[in-house]
């Protein structure tokens, strides 16, 4: 067993996802086979070789000039956030429980 | 299915709206140079197909009424312009097109299939979507997928899964399902899907169609949803060899605003006329032995592939044996790097700037928990939580960083073979379409991707090319065929030819009309 159910409630916490009980344990036994499925790439002798990060190796990246070039509005991208206020993006309390603003 | 506007006063024509959906784009280039009918009635007829035909499909999650009757009536001037001038008509004129809900079209509604972005209306369009509109092309909406890409079977769509048009008790594939239903249903003539790990080519596959993943880099990804950036590709779907590379010829080119898009213009079009025109006598075809009765294939899918491989030798291709000896590794570092990307992509939901947003919440990072808890399926949380698994401290010395590295070695099979052949030909997927909750298990699954996953960790092209219905199933068989980085023309040639060996195979999917609404089968939107 690779993960215990401590373990995945600690990674469900790191990545702001909530988990009830009632999923835990399932959810523990799925992680595990999924990591039992990746074996394979444990047992190479990788000694020597270099990792690949990107598919196609050998091309560089395509740049613009660094100029100044029309964006999308302050308005236009902040028409999709639910509380805005003054322009900024409005949220809760960071600390507390201060609720709702 | 949600429309934008009500639909236009003006009936469709009945015999436009019959025979559309076996239009090819050559058809449509036809008829509108011959003014057979207008861009309008094109669009009016492709609505109508629409209405009558995805509530059994579901393949839309939004048809775009307003923004096509709109682009055509645009088209319908330029076309009249360009028709004075006796200019050509552009590449895509009047072609009916539906795009993946990953891509971002301005003004509709962009959810990924995810509750998470049920409300999104994207402020801006996706590269490749620009470049079909510039090229002339009808857009009819917006097509289901699995949550934010994540599945190999579109059942994982927040708004419910779209229906295989060959069995509607049947999975189209996934995770661009939508995709590959809506052209083998004939409610568009192409549609463009992405492709991560198979996620075009399988449900090619399983819908009987032709879906193409070019090499990484050719196509722009701006504006594209990131699923796993070292991975996704975008690519076109359509019932022929041709239309796809007509689309494909519309969308290829560097973008400055994808630093990975790459300067190539290739004339995709050129090389499937080529294949049909020349033949392919003499092109080393290649083929893996071990995959040829490969555990989990299916009889008829060994069978379809062998005959394919007969019918390329009666067209004088040579075929050669080639060893990937590390592919066998590839579906791993697939689990590994996929959601290690997709953990990193999807960090940015947070429910603040954009998305989903709980209510009732007391601080921020309880908003945070509970948005993306409410907002992400079941699958979408598993890949995160994977991801963040997998790059923790001591795990990513173990998985991931040796993933990479193995990644260098199936990239280093793959050069190795194509010294020795222009394109390998594989099954797509080990078996046709299975049924609806057929498999639950999320390792069982992602086996359904196999022979597909190996070309995105490699960054290859590879193409599904349909080869009639199974043997046992009836259900469409499809085979892929791969070609070396930047070389996706060779797929063109090699599928354009052995096409021709198929012409009588059906590529769009029996439709019945439905009698009333309580005999539709299948299930309908959800």
């Amino acid at each position: 067993m690779y993960l215990t159910e401590h373990d995945v409630r600690g990674i469900a916490a790191y990545t702001r996802i909530e988990l009830d009980e009632s999923e835990l344990a399932a959810l523990t036994v799925e992680f595990n086979a999924i990591i039992e499925s990746l074996k394979p790439i444990t047992e190479y002798d990788l000694e020597g070789v270099e990792p690949t990060f990107h598919p196609i190796a050998g091309l560089s990246n395509v740049m613009r000039e660094d100029t100044a070039e029309p964006v999308m509005s302050r308005e236009v991208a902040m028409e999709l956030a639910q509380d805005v206020h003054e322009g900024q993006y409005r949220v809760l309390p960071i600390l507390g429980e201060g609720g709702e603003q | 299915m949600m429309t934008s506007t009500p639909a236009a006063a003006v009936a469709p024509s009945a015999t436009l709206t019959a025979a559309l959906p076996s239009f090819s784009i050559a058809d449509i280039r036809a008829g509108l140079t011959a003014g057979d009918f207008s861009a309008s009635e094109l669009a009016e007829a492709a609505l109508a197909v629409c209405t009558e035909r995805d509530e059994s499909i579901h393949a839309f999650l939004e048809v775009t009424d307003g923004l096509a009757q709109e682009t055509a009536a645009e088209l319908d001037a330029s076309f009249a312009a360009a028709r004075a001038a006796n200019a050509e008509l552009p590449l895509l004129a009047g072609v009916p097109i539906a795009y993946k809900d990953n891509m971002n079209l301005e003004g509709t509604r962009t959810s990924c299939a995810s509750r998470m972005l049920e409300n999104y209306i994207s402020p801006y369009t996706a590269t490749c979507i620009e470049k079909t509109l510039d090229a002339g092309a009808l857009p009819l909406g917006k097509l289901n997928m699995d949550e934010f890409a994540f599945g190999s079977s579109t059942e994982t769509s927040y708004f419910g899964c779209t229906y295989n048009p060959w069995d509607l008790g049947r999975v189209p594939g996934g995770s661009s399902g939508g995709s590959a239903a809506a052209v083998a249903a004939g409610l568009a003539t192409v549609s463009l899907g992405s492709d991560t790990g198979g996620s075009i080519r399988q449900p090619a596959a399983f819908c009987g169609v032709v879906g193409f993943k070019p090499t990484y880099g050719v196509v722009s990804r701006y504006g594209v949803v990131g699923f796993g950036s070292s991975l996704d590709q975008v690519g076109p779907l359509g019932r022929s060899v041709a239309d796809v590379a007509t689309t494909l010829d519309a969308m290829v080119g560097r973008d400055v605003r994808d630093c990975t898009s790459q300067d190539c213009k290739p004339n995709f079009a050129a090389a499937a006329q080529l294949g049909r025109t020349q033949g392919i006598a003499g092109k080393r075809v290649g083929i893996v032995p071990s995959y040829m009765d490969a555990a989990g294939v299916s009889s008829e899918v060994a069978s379809a592939l062998k005959a394919a491989l007969t019918k390329l030798e009666g067209l004088g291709a040579q075929i050669v044996e080639v060893e990937l000896p590390n592919a066998k590794a590839a579906l791993s570092a697939y689990y590994v790097i996929g959601p290690c990307e997709a953990f990193s992509n999807l960090s940015r939901f947070d429910g603040i700037r954009y998305g989903y947003r709980a209510s009732d919440c007391r601080n921020l990072e309880e908003q945070y928990e509970k948005s993306r808890t409410q907002g992400f399926g079941a699958e979408t949380r598993r890949r995160i939580m994977l991801g963040s698994y997998l790059l923790s401290s001591g795990v990513y010395e173990t998985y991931y960083y040796p993933a990479q590295q193995v990644r260098t070695l199936i990239t280093q099979d793959y050069q190795c073979a194509f010294e020795q052949v222009d394109v390998l030909l594989t099954p797509t997927s080990p078996r046709t379409a299975f049924k609806l909750g057929e498999i639950a298990d999320p390792t069982s699954m992602y086996l359904s991707d196999i022979f597909t996953i190996p070309i995105n960790i490699a960054g290859n092209g590879g193409m599904n090319l349909p080869v009639g219905l199974g043997e046992t199933s009836g259900l469409p068989v499809g085979v892929q065929i791969i070609g070396p980085q930047f070389k996706d023309e060779n797929i063109f040639e090699v599928a354009s030819a052995l096409e021709a060996c198929y012409a009588d195979i059906e590529r769009l999917a029996p439709w019945t009309p439905v009698a009333d609404d309580s005999s539709s089968s299948g299930g309908g939107a959800q």
